[in-house]
């Protein structure tokens, strides 16, 4: 059969969740990735402001896919859709039928002046593991000052990071009664992108006490000697420690034809179907696509779901649906939206924090066993669903 | 004369326009103009209160009668 040779490249969740689905019902799926590891990029922030280790939230690729999965540890350098392979950085020609390409977003710390130099210095909860390691050691040797977090731009993975670095860090401190103040950059009028979160964003902030944000801020570069922000009008923040959101780009794979990419690299596809261009047998899914949707866990493992029904011969469609959690210490909401319906108003509540470890307890099976899981996340969806919560909120 | 610059964010939800407006006014300088057309709606409001706070010149705001939302900003307050 043509399409019994399915080709995935990356080792993030989409990846892995499409390789699994696939590979139980018989396809012969080959999954290529440069890292053995798979992390579990939200715990990051886990890391960096709880001071949790690393390996509580890693996992070798190989232990996560089904048995019948080859894997490759290879980075693909090339892709041709015109001729249906890929090529690795050591030369390996891979064929395939299908491929879909789960490569996630490549990070940019060059196009700001400082900011590199700020990330070797302070860590970040964007990067590496490593480097939130980093950062929860300059949190905690942090005894009095500012901690601010910088949002230079807004296509970024996980839009409400930033929200969840300031509130976490607050808590921190605030915890351990140090006389540290964080002061979240944002480049939108409002603390969140989208006005009526921002209110019970804003709301929340202010019963901190110890948390300010800076609206409309566009960050322009950082003089890491005279330790400030410099915005694009020339007004300047001071800090003591500083975490920067890095740009995001597409995945750095040469693909053929060029134009299967926008400006910024990332894979342009059909916003529902996630075929790529004019493709009916390439598919990109989570944070290398274009869709217009958020750079988020859920879009990719949705994607994952809809890719391999359509290589099944069904009509399934992605609808942009997202469900990112904002959390504090003890609270959260989830901004949940879709193509159609902007984001659902929420109220943070205890509850809500509960689902999160929930999801987060369920991370490492779901994606093993994607299947058994999916009539709890179907649940979770429907009960959640934006037209239906639409006015009334959450 | 400055340039101008076409920022096409129709059809992206939140935070599409204003994310696509921001990158495009990093590579901006004073006297360029940005041209942005958007469907989101709450971009209208968006658009006036951030070239408000940033210190910009909104130029023209209209929406159409399909719902095209097309915003004209002079670049005033880069440094």
């Amino acid at each position: 059969m043509a399409e019994n040779r399915v080709l995935i490249i990356g080792g993030g969740s989409g990846g892995i969740i499409a390789a699994n689905l696939l590979a139980e019902e018989g396809k012969k799926v080959t999954l290529v990735t440069d890292s053995p590891v798979h992390f579990f990029q939200p715990a990051n922030l886990f890391i960096a402001f709880r001071g949790e280790p690393p390996e509580k939230y890693s996992r070798s690729v190989n232990s996560l896919l089904h048995q019948n999965v080859e894997l490759i540890l290879e980075k693909v350098t090339k892709l041709d859709l015109e001729n249906r392979f890929a090529i690795t950085e050591k030369n390996r020609k891979l064929d395939y039928d299908v491929v879909v390409v789960a490569a996630g977003a490549s990070l940019d710390y060059d196009s700001l002046p400082g900011m590199r130099e700020s990330l070797n210095r302070f860590g970040d909860y964007y990067s590496t593991p490593q480097s939130a390691v980093r950062l929860w050691e300059t949190i905690r040797g942090l005894k009095k000052g500012k901690f601010v977090i910088g949002v230079p731009d807004l296509i970024i993975k996980c839009p409400p990071a930033p929200h969840k670095g300031t509130f976490l860090s607050a808590s921190f401190f605030k915890k351990e009664k140090r006389d540290v103040s964080v002061e979240l950059l944002y480049p939108s009028p409002h603390a969140y992108t989208e006005a009526e979160l921002a209110r019970t964003i804003e709301k929340k902030m202010e019963e901190f006490g110890n948390i300010s944000v800076r609206t409309s801020f566009l960050i322009d570069s950082i003089d890491v000697e005279r330790k400030v922000v410099v915005g694009m009008n020339g007004e300047e923040v001071a800090y003591d420690a500083l975490a920067v959101i890095p740009f995001h780009k597409g995945p750095k794979i040469e693909i053929n034809p060029a134009d299967a990419r926008d400006e910024d690299g990332f894979i342009k596809v059909d916003k529902n179907k996630l075929s790529i261009s004019s493709y009916d047998d390439a598919y990109a899914i989570g944070d290398c696509t274009n869709a217009p949707t958020s750079k988020t866990g859920v879009a990719a493992h949705l994607g994952a779901f809809t890719v391999w029904r359509r290589i099944r011969g069904e009509n399934a469609v992605y609808t942009g649906r997202t469900n990112c959690p904002m959390i504090t210490d003890n609270e959260a909401i989830f901004v949940i939206s879709d193509y159609e319906n902007k984001p659902v108003g929420q109220r943070f509540s205890k509850l809500k924090r509960l689902m999160e470890d929930l999801f987060v307890s369920m991370y490492f099976p779901s994606l093993m066993h994607p299947r058994k899981f999916e009539p709890i996340f179907n649940a979770y969806f429907e009960a959640t669903e934006p037209s239906v919560l639409g006015e009334r909120g959450w | 004369m400055g340039e101008k610059k076409l920022v096409d964010a129709r059809g992206m939800a939140c935070p599409g326009p204003i994310a696509k407006l921001t990158r495009a006014y990093r590579e901006a300088k004073n006297g360029d103009i940005i041209e942005v057309l958007a469907t989101d709606q709450g971009f209208v409001a968006d658009v006036k209160s951030w070239t408000e706070s940033t210190g910009n010149k909104l130029v023209e705001l209209k929406q159409d009668s399909s719902g095209v939302i097309r915003a004209v900003i002079e670049v005033t307050a880069k440094k």
